[in-house]
């Protein structure tokens, strides 16, 4: 029984990460990214790697959505502009 | 298995299991939402996963997760807004179930750890988790959007 959290974690990485790959728009791909992030660290605490799922939270949570949504905002901003221009 | 981790088990299922799907599909807003409560329930399993497997510095995944949740939250409340602001996403009742759940939980934490360093950690990060969920609820339902125009003319 003591496998039920291992396989509960495993089951939702698979299926957020599922997700993630399914979702088409950058933008809303950051969200997915975000809640697999959560996953994985869940999944990592459950294996006892707390010092890799600290990493993960560090980096997953915060940090990667924000470079995201930071290189979304650009591009479009400058598609934007070469349309303007034209 | 002990009563810590069977409750983390079902914290897991029934608060995250519902965040994947609702990641996943929907407007932006309600995807905002979702990733704001998982950010909750997550901390409250890795609260219960520390108590679990009785190894107290597993709270700091808590901790950091409780400080930098609310971030993520605020960096797609601020980045997103064009997307979020013509149907603002009512949060209250989220917001009060995920207050209600980290009080049951800490509270619970704490009984079980007794007095000591330990549980004032647990107490700073329940505090934290409560605030920074109310403060990201409230970005991303469009509260501080008026005083944002304000304050920039």
């Amino acid at each position: 029984m003591a496998d039920v959290l291992t396989v509960l974690a495993l089951l939702l990485v698979a299926v957020a990460a599922t997700a993630a790959v399914a979702v088409r728009d950058p933008a809303r791909q950051a969200l997915v990214l975000a809640v697999l992030g959560l996953a994985l660290a869940v999944l990592f605490t459950v294996l006892q790697a707390p010092d890799v799922a600290l990493s993960q939270l560090a980096v997953g949570s915060a940090l990667t959505p924000l470079l995201i949504l930071l290189s979304v905002r650009k591009v479009r901003r400058r598609g934007q502009r070469e349309d303007g221009g034209r | 298995m002990n009563g810590w981790l069977w409750t983390a088990t079902v914290l897991l299922a029934v608060g995250f299991g519902p965040v994947v799907w609702a990641v996943a599909t929907g407007p932006v807003g309600r995807r905002v939402v979702a990733q704001n409560f998982g950010t909750s329930a997550v901390c409250l399993v890795m609260l219960l996963l520390a108590q679990g497997y009785q190894r107290p510095s597993y709270t700091d995944l808590a901790l950091v997760l409780a400080v930098l949740g609310p971030v993520g939250t605020l960096v797609y409340a601020r980045l997103l807004a064009d997307d979020l602001s013509p149907h603002p996403p009512h949060t209250n009742l989220l917001t009060a179930a995920a207050a209600l759940a980290t009080t049951a939980v800490v509270v619970a934490v704490c009984a079980a750890t007794g007095p000591g360093r330990a549980m004032v950690k647990l107490l700073v990060t329940g505090a934290l988790l409560v605030a920074g969920n109310v403060i990201a609820s409230r970005a991303v339902s469009g509260g501080y959007r008026n005083a944002e125009a304000t304050s920039h003319g």
